[in-house]
């Protein structure tokens, strides 16, 4: 009997070993699938529609990414990181109506914010750059913003040789070349998922989901009548709209822009509301300082134009959206729910330490600053 | 004696079944596919075109001087004399004024046969345009400066340089894959009834001329001194499209032996 008694807390030890592993296993795997920021589909989100699989998130590239994205060297003369313009504490955004690049030179769009990214399709306010990816080389190549020549930024990284170790350890040995670059760049980019706002607590029943009467009936309004175009819980539909703020459309025809088409005179992509306290100023251009200029805007401020979009008349004739003062001020309300503290404090989306340390101070309107890195 | 009877006996032997091999491998490489070089030769009118600030003349009297000059060939066709089409894969070209090696395309692998046409587009298939840069290397890779970041496709030609008589410069880069304004154009160039036979004993080559003056002649004229310096896709870069696609290329000469 003696030798048999053993066996069986043997049998429920061995059970419960591999139980305990496989729990330590799904512990782990969860925490590891979170060590890289955002790769998760929010339980609230529509479905991704990036491809990981194109580009798999990998800890080591989306810390090279992150270095790129605060790395002032890839601008023309040194000053200008994506991160000057796009500054995590609003939500990558520059709080400017227009972006400063380099030598002081202006954009002529507002920097959008980057968030949620794996689930745009289309990117710039005239949707004219197809993928995440490619999306990156528009700021560094347009001479109002870093003014850097792709094969410029690849001969200053393959110059590097802590940037060469690390490209090399991720993508293999010999040059650093556009696929790898914009892999990597594309690492950091692509983990801006927003996704823990109060908001979305509220919605998925998590702890601290709690939302106020007035920011209630600031919801109710906003699905009532803006969400038409701020739709799901991106809080955008991704579409082109011409949301009545000019008559006609000289500087900055939007889609048009990339169409030729005149029906898509003054269209412009719909922007997410997400984080949008902490985004000011308002509109492709920056022109509204403030929420309630915006809002002010919808109530009363809209302007006809043969492409306004229809859902900006109402069926008496009138423009815009129908708001009373205090309706509006329940959506502003509403609006501040959907900032993400967690989002815009994670450490892991700050500038690397040493980075921080190497960007110059940005004089704005002043010459240029000298390039520290030669 | 008799050993050296048997060895001019099996050296004869030997000889003759090399010249036997040889002329087995010799029929063999006339079955084989062989090689079809494009020689481009970028000219203005009657001049070759110089990038060093040589000044040209336009029809209309225009004076002007040529600083870039790059363009893509791609999707390469050749005829066969019985009608059928040789697609040749995977053919993209950046060719460049500054760099002569540029100018001389090699098409490899092309079925043994005779060829009475060529044909090919000048610019970038749509497809390929739009494809993830990630996919973009060697000449379509978005690091050779024919590429549009904000308008996501090629450059399809680049022309920079001065019109001196009117004293500014002239920027045309031409591209855009989406219509009404599509510029992808496709260039015939006719061989003149001459018949091209390719084969594995030789590379069979089609010399062309490329006309910098065609941009802005021949199925709309434009003129130099009014011309909206481009760098966008529209109606205008259509038109330079299809003035280049119907009268840039002319074939010179073609050799196949």
């Amino acid at each position: 009997m003696l030798p048999f008694r053993p066996q069986r807390p043997r049998i429920v030890w061995l059970a419960g070993l591999g139980l305990a592993s496989g729990t330590l296993w799904v512990l782990l795997s969860g925490a590891r699938a979170e060590a890289i920021r955002g790769t998760r589909q929010p339980a609230n989100f529509p479905a991704m529609r990036y491809d990981l699989a194109s580009n798999e998130p990998d800890q080591a590239a989306f810390e090279l990414g992150r270095t790129l994205f605060y790395d002032p060297r890839l601008s023309s003369d040194g000053s200008i990181s994506c991160g000057s313009c796009h500054q995590q504490s609003r939500a990558f955004t520059d709080g400017r109506a227009v972006p400063v690049g380099v030598a002081g030179r202006r954009s002529r769009r507002n920097a959008p914010a980057l968030q949620n990214l794996r689930w745009r399709h289309g990117f710039m306010a005239d949707g004219g750059v197809l993928g995440l990816e490619a999306q990156a080389l528009a700021p560094l190549t347009s001479p109002q913003e870093m003014n850097e020549p792709l094969a410029n930024a690849l001969a200053r990284l393959n110059a590097d040789p802590e940037y060469r170790r690390r490209f090399a350890a991720i993508y293999g040995p010999g040059k650093i070349d556009t696929p790898q670059f914009l892999r990597a760049l594309a690492q950091f980019t692509a983990a801006l998922t927003s996704a823990s706002s109060r908001y979305d607590k509220f919605v998925r029943h998590e702890p601290g989901g709690t939302l106020t009467t007035p920011e209630l009936q600031g919801m109710a309004l906003l699905r009532a009548r803006c969400s038409s175009c701020h739709a799901t819980d991106l809080f955008t539909d991704e579409s082109f709209r011409n949301n009545g703020l000019d008559a006609a459309f000289p500087v900055d025809s939007g889609r048009a822009h990339i169409t030729l088409r005149p029906t898509d005179a003054g269209r412009f992509k719909v922007p997410s509301l997400r984080n949008v306290a902490r985004t000011a100023p308002y509109m492709h251009d920056g022109r509204f300082a403030t929420l309630p200029q915006v809002l002010a805007h919808y109530a009363r401020g809209v302007r006809p134009s043969r492409t306004l979009d229809p859902l900006l008349r109402q069926p008496d004739g009138r423009l815009g959206i129908a708001l009373s003062a205090k309706q509006q001020s329940e959506i502003i309300a509403f609006l501040a729910t959907l900032t993400d503290q967690q989002f815009l404090t994670d450490p892991r989306l700050a500038a690397p330490a040493r980075e921080t340390r190497a960007t110059p101070p940005r004089v704005i309107g002043a010459k240029a600053v000298a390039f520290q890195h030669r | 004696m008799k050993t050296s009877k048997y060895f001019l006996f099996f050296g004869l032997l030997l000889v003759a079944s090399m010249a036997g091999m040889q002329g087995c491998k010799k029929d063999s490489d006339l079955q084989t596919p062989g090689e079809v070089d494009l020689q481009i030769s970028n000219v203005v009118g009657a001049k070759p075109l110089a990038l060093d600030g040589t000044t040209y003349s336009t029809p209309a009297g225009e004076i002007f001087s040529v600083s870039t000059f790059e363009y893509y060939i791609s999707n390469i066709k050749l005829t066969k004399s019985d009608g059928t089409v040789y697609v040749a894969p995977n053919t993209y070209f950046l060719v460049d004024q500054a760099k002569p090696a540029t100018q001389h395309l090699a098409i490899t692998g092309v079925p043994a046969g005779t060829y009475t046409g060529v044909s090919f587009i000048i610019g970038v298939d749509a497809a390929t345009t739009q494809a993830d840069p990630l996919a973009l290397t060697g000449v379509l890779n978005p690091a050779n400066s024919m590429y549009w970041t904000w308008n996501t496709g090629h450059i399809f030609l680049k022309l920079e340089g001065t019109v001196t008589s009117a004293g500014r410069p002239i920027v045309c880069h031409i591209g855009g894959y989406t219509d009404p304004y599509n510029a992808i154009v496709t260039a015939t160039p006719s061989l003149a009834g001459k018949i091209l036979s390719v084969n594995g004993t030789h590379s069979s080559t089609i010399s062309l001329s490329a006309d910098v003056l065609k941009l802005f002649d021949g199925v709309s004229h434009i003129t130099l001194s009014t011309f909206s310096n481009g760098m966008m896709p529209g109606a205008e870069a259509v038109q330079v499209a299809k003035n280049y696609g119907a009268g840039m290329f002319t074939v010179t000469q073609t050799q196949d032996n």
